[in-house]
């Protein structure tokens, strides 16, 4: 039987190996498996539910918390937190909106300045982590109010209309019958998979996540590496922002609140571990794809958004257990709960 | 007491190392040499000084008095980059791997080798050469591994010790301390470790090797170094020892056989 248990006794080496690894392989497949189950079940109860054109509308209402999700997924494996993505996205949206509406500059820039915006906050939000040792649980939280307060402020307030006509072809439109933003996510998921498995970036936020006190005696610079973690997240925000507003053809001061839990789950259901270490895009984005059925298929039968946030919160707790039972570990405070760089002492 | 005529330096010679905690004395006027080729063993009790010692020749801390050379040449060691710099280096129990990635990850981590994909200016991690240093690297060391692509987490305690030891080797190392590498370890592991210890002693390394076990260090130690209360109480060479000398030592500070304590036990 296989023996999983990784503090346990252990037995002979050799044997003892591959079952593990077998084990290990099935670990990885669990959110595909969540997925379609989740399809399954929402096929059951509602028949109206399944088919190609629902599955293209679940995919492209996904996008968003999908980019989202993969951003802080690189901020998860390296035992952080990012609560920010969210309002960061009302901010880089305002921030748009008021380049490209309000002093009528081209929309690239616009979009350019929306996700330097992004990387911007995230760098803030990675520096004071890094730097001052503050958790990011609570650096992150306060930048929610930050970038909240900033969007309402420079928006007054108000949404924006007016973007260019072709802007919402971004979210609007379709190519050999795939929408738009399912290119963009795909374009995105081959650029993070780089990120996560081909850079020191990547690779580090692993390691930091597995050890950060090793990582920290091999020579690396942990602080730097840390804070472009946070940097990655933000402009994954600024992405899904620019998406999300091609697709309201607007700009919202608060349509990003509440996404952030979303993209969380997104990430845990996705395999991302809250002690750090594990995630991968893949999973990002299977997580977030199961969160869209979710909320799809709530819509289709007719329940009411407020019950959904009941359903979505319920969601990331779950997500949460099955994480803590994943590990198979005694339970264990998350990383971003406590102070940074002392949790091996 | 035994003192070896001092001829050509030893490869680390600590001399007259003094350390105060406050009004509290961690070391009192202690000298430590160890030589390329030799296993030392630092014994003692808890709160003896044995780590103190360590932490100021891996540059944790910073002695109050005292000298380090290394190859006869005096050297400062202020922080632990330093002591990295002169090839010194430390295993710490559970410190020194990261338990979510792979062997070649932990042994490259911090100087990962790239490659760049033909054609383009890309450049990705060089995943296969890494592999192939590992595998050679390891068999050098006699460390037996099937299969390396597994996370850390799913090797035995004894594989691990000695994937963070042969870490702290890969480094270019001349001199490693081993603080109680085989404390949580069963007997087999146990052998393995030891093994390693031996065969990097054989391969020229200085090893210092802090310990409470007493059949470990006198299955690898070849000199063993006594620390009570912050000063050196005895200093031997295995094959003029015994089990009960060092016992001895560490207990009472004393070698002598001593007549109360003998007929107490």
């Amino acid at each position: 039987m296989p023996d999983s248990t990784p503090n346990g006794p252990r037995p002979p080496p050799a044997p003892g190996e591959t079952d593990r690894s077998r084990t290990f392989a099935i670990e990885r497949l669990q959110p595909l498996l969540i997925l379609i189950a989740v399809v399954a079940l929402m096929t059951v109860l509602s028949p109206k539910f399944f088919s190609v054109s629902n599955l293209m509308t679940i995919g492209v209402q996904g996008t968003v918390q999908a980019i989202l999700a993969i951003g802080v997924t690189l901020v998860i494996i390296s035992g952080g937190i990012d609560l920010s993505i969210g309002t960061l996205m009302s901010l880089t949206m305002v921030v748009m909106g008021t380049l490209v509406i309000n002093l009528g500059l081209p929309l690239e820039l616009g979009i350019v300045c929306a996700i330097l915006t992004g990387a911007l906050i995230g760098f803030v939000n990675g520096g004071l982590i890094a730097y001052t040792r503050l958790p990011p649980f609570i650096v992150t939280l306060g930048m929610l109010g930050i970038a909240q307060g900033l969007a309402l402020t420079i928006s007054d307030g108000y949404s924006m209309y007016g973007f260019p006509d072709s802007f919402q072809n971004i979210a609007w439109s379709s190519f050999a019958g795939v929408p738009i933003p399912l290119f963009i996510l795909a374009a995105l998921a081959l650029a993070a998979v780089f990120v996560f498995g081909q850079t020191k970036l990547g690779r580090y936020a692993y390691t930091i996540g597995g050890n950060e006190e090793a990582v920290r005696r091999s020579g690396v610079d942990v602080k730097l590496h840390k804070t472009f973690i946070y940097v990655f997240a933000g402009v994954m925000s600024g992405i899904a922002s620019v998406v999300l507003a091609s697709r309201v053809n607007s700009a919202q001061p608060g349509v990003g609140f509440g996404f952030e839990l979303d993209a969380i789950a997104a990430a845990v259901i996705g395999g991302a571990s809250l002690m750090g270490g594990r995630g991968t895009v893949l999973g990002a984005i299977i997580g977030a794809m199961t969160m869209a059925s979710i909320r799809f298929g709530l819509n289709v039968m007719g329940m009411s958004p407020f019950i959904q946030q009941i359903v979505v919160g319920c969601i990331l707790i779950a997500a949460v257990l099955l994480d803590t039972l994943r590990t198979n570990e005694q339970m264990k405070w998350p990383g971003f709960l406590k102070r940074e760089g002392h949790d091996g002492d | 007491m035994s003192n070896l005529p001092e001829a050509a330096p030893r490869l680390v010679e600590m001399h007259g190392i003094s350390k105060r905690f406050g009004g509290i004395v961690a070391l009192e006027n202690v000298d430590l040499s160890a030589d390329r080729g030799e296993v030392v063993a630092l014994l003692g009790d808890n709160g003896a000084g044995k780590s103190t010692l360590m932490n100021i020749l891996s540059g944790a801390l910073r002695a109050d008095r005292g000298s380090i050379s290394l190859g006869g040449e005096p050297v400062r060691i202020e922080r632990p980059k330093d002591a990295k710099a002169l090839g010194i280096e430390t295993v710490y129990q559970d410190l020194a791997l990261c338990d979510n990635v792979d062997v070649p990850t932990n042994l490259f981590l911090g100087r990962e080798i790239m490659r760049r994909v033909p054609g383009t200016p890309i450049r990705v991690f060089a995943k296969r050469h890494m592999t192939r240093m590992t595998r050679r690297f390891l068999d050098q060391l006699q460390i037996e591994l099937s299969d390396l692509g597994v996370p850390v987490r799913f090797l035995s305690g004894g594989q691990r010790q000695s994937i963070a030891i042969a870490k702290a080797v890969s480094n270019q190392a001349k001199v490693v301390i081993l603080d109680e590498p085989t404390a949580a370890l069963g007997v087999a592991q146990t052998e393995n470790v030891l093994s390693l210890v031996k065969n990097l002693r054989d391969q020229g390394l200085c090893i210092i090797y802090i310990s409470h076990n007493m059949e470990d260090v006198f299955q690898v130690a070849d000199r063993m170094v006594v620390l009570k209360n912050g000063r050196v109480v005895g200093e031997r060479q295995r094959v003029e020892t015994d089990r009960d000398e060092i016992a001895r030592l560490i207990i009472t500070g004393s070698g002598a056989v001593n007549d109360r304590i003998e007929s107490d036990a």
